[in-house]
């Protein structure tokens, strides 16, 4: 029996050891903002626990479970009982502020002191992406990160009420306006919470610090906004602007200049959107200036 | 970003007046470096200056003064693209304790540029040729030190970077563990053909990988020249007698050399002659046959690098500290 030497092997023999060699890279390498999304993208799997023990995964899970519980409650119950409106965007918001400040005080250290305590950043800024892409890195991962809390919950519940409207194109086109109030609310929550939570977290490489400073600037910073505007009660010009002192009278004034009570009885010390807004995003805008600062060379 | 475009530089390091104080203390007093490319030793005692100038040379730190090139390129105009073409392995264990390895190596492959896909190929390839196939999908946390030093190392090239900046990569391993991770310098640099800077206080350590010093005291350049030079190394011949050698003595001054007692620890039969011509060699095994000495060694009187260390600085008068003795291989 001959061998036609032309004919293409059909079997391989099973079992052959390959020398895999050392291959070296000639293939694309992309750019800085390649790099930002790249460090943004693994800081936020690391910060909920994604490719890290289930223990990691706990805490995360359980405030994205309380968070959309009430979603899923207020589609339920519209389904069933289409004339209840069990829970408002502006209650929602109202009232999950809390969950996504812990959230942020979850995250955050996971982001930053992380990388402090495990002496990473020496690493970072030895690569192309540098220090001030860290920074915007960071600031970019959590913030999106935050926006699962803070943003999609809310978003889910406004596509199952045009979905469960009776007429749901009609309910689309009426709900547009609605969508971009929550947008509007969602970002400026996660980028503002984000924005505090990191540079807090930036100055400690021991997350346990973080945590707690965060949540107790929260608390402390909510007991003197209130008891500073307890005694400028007589001076209604300077106690008004003291929900900038407090994160959680800020979002909450944000978003009742946003979603206006429609019972009429409006708050005669009630903040307008766009003083709320503005302080928001003048707090971000400090926070990063100051993480930016934080990670210059100080020599 | 990418380095292929780039032209072929001679020199991996340059630098010009280079100074860094921190407050009154001088870290590096205004060095003048040209170093090529290849496996260059960084050599000197702690606090000599090795880590600021590689944190000088990686942009982690600014310069006081003067001015340093890595591969043809400035370090503080155009850091971010020269930062593509280095690898950096640190000294302290800049490792995620709850990551494996696969999935850190992979991220700081796509830290330098590389895509999402390429880089975990490029991981799984680096961690491969460190020695880590298996391991590498276990924590970092779990892993011995000598592990802990090959992911480190493995971050380093994973981009395949045209230069490596080793910080005493040999540091908290047993000797097995050093010998392979001295090993696999040795690989990066001769077959994957990787230019390689070994920060190191272990002469055995430049001296095995090497094949140019720079040797760094309170901040300033003692020496800076290539290993195994044969007209420098090689100048002596080293020779031992049986008997009496009074006679051999006798013969090798007729014929004008001058033969000197080796030092004391080589044994008083054992003399240096210092070279004079390609003849020298055979000068000696005559006398030696006329004055009826058998011979029982001749070879080149090769100077270690510990010599060479020990010369460098006492030629700068700084005297030599406890534990840097001219045995070979002792801690500098």
């Amino acid at each position: 029996m001959s061998v036609n030497p032309t004919a293409p092997a059909t079997r391989r023999t099973y079992g052959e050891i390959f020398d895999r060699g050392y291959l070296h890279y000639d293939g694309p390498r992309l750019g800085v903002p390649a790099a930002i999304w790249a460090l943004a993208r693994y800081s936020m799997a690391r910060a909920i626990g994604i490719r890290r023990p289930w223990t990691a995964k706990i805490i995360p899970f359980l405030i994205y479970a309380a968070v959309l519980i009430p979603v899923a409650l207020a589609i339920g119950i519209r389904a069933f009982v289409p004339a209840f409106n069990f829970l408002t965007y502006g209650e929602f918001f109202g009232a999950i502020f809390i969950l996504e400040g812990i959230f942020v005080a979850l995250i955050a250290p996971e982001m930053v002191s992380t990388d402090q305590h495990d002496k990473m950043l020496p690493l970072y800024f030895s690569r192309p992406i540098g220090r001030n892409a860290y920074v915007v890195a960071k600031l970019l991962g959590t913030g999106l990160l935050t926006l699962s809390v803070s943003l999609a919950p809310v978003a889910i519940m406004w596509i199952g009420n045009v979905l469960l409207a009776q007429d749901p194109a009609l309910a689309l086109r009426e709900g547009l306006d609605d969508l971009g109030r929550i947008v509007v609310a969602g970002v400026l929550i996660a980028f503002y919470l984000g924005a505090i939570g990191l540079m807090i977290s930036s100055f400690t490489g021991r997350k346990s610090v973080a945590v707690g400073v965060i949540v107790l600037g929260f608390v402390i910073s909510e007991s003197l906004s209130l008891a500073l505007s307890e005694a400028l009660r007589d001076q209604p010009d300077l106690e008004r602007w003291m929900f900038v002192l407090s994160p959680a009278r800020t979002i909450v004034s944000m978003v009742n200049g946003l979603f206006p009570l429609n019972d009429g009885d409006i708050d005669s010390f009630a903040v307008p959107f766009t003083q709320a807004a503005g302080v928001m995003v003048a707090v971000m805008a400090i926070c990063s200036l100051v993480m930016f600062l934080r990670y210059q060379r100080h020599d | 970003m990418t380095s292929a475009a780039l032209p072929p530089y001679p020199w991996s390091i340059e630098t010009t007046g280079l100074l860094k104080r921190y407050g009154k203390v001088v870290a590096l007093d205004s060095i003048d470096l040209t170093v090529p490319r290849g496996a260059i030793g960084l050599l000197g005692p702690n606090g000599a200056g090795k880590s600021t100038l590689l944190k000088i040379l990686l942009g982690l730190t600014r310069p006081t003064g003067g001015s340093a090139k890595v591969l043809g390129q400035d370090v503080q105009h155009e850091g971010t693209a020269l930062r593509a073409r280095l690898g950096y392995m640190p000294e302290v264990d800049a490792l995620p304790s709850n990551a494996t390895a696969a999935d850190f190596v992979a991220h700081m492959a796509e830290m330098s540029g590389l895509p999402r896909r390429a880089a975990r190929q490029r991981a799984n390839d680096v961690l491969y040729q460190v020695g880590l196939d298996e391991e590498r999908y276990r924590l970092i946390r779990g892993f011995s030190t000598g592990m802990k030093q090959r992911v480190k190392l493995a971050q380093a090239i994973v981009h395949d970077p045209e230069l490596v900046f080793l910080d005493e990569p040999t540091n908290g391993l047993d000797p097995m563990g050093r010998d392979d991770m001295l090993s696999l310098i040795e690989r990066i640099n001769r077959q994957l053909g990787i230019n390689v800077v070994l920060s190191s206080h272990i002469l055995d350590d430049v001296e095995r990988v090497c094949d140019y010093v720079v040797m760094l005291d309170h901040g300033k350049v003692v020496a800076a020249q290539p290993l195994h030079v044969p007209e420098d190394l090689a100048a002596d011949l080293h020779v031992r007698i049986d008997g009496e050698p009074a006679a051999f003595l006798a013969a090798l001054e007729q014929q004008g050399l001058h033969a000197v007692q080796a030092g004391i620890e080589f044994g008083r039969d054992e003399f240096v002659i210092r070279r004079d011509g390609e003849q020298t060699a055979d000068i000696v095994r005559d006398a030696a046959v006329s004055s009826g000495v058998p011979l029982r060694l001749l070879r080149p009187a090769t100077r270690t690098l510990a010599d060479l260390y020990i010369d460098s600085i006492e030629a700068e008068g700084a005297a030599p500290q406890p534990g840097r003795g001219r045995r070979r291989g002792a801690a500098a």
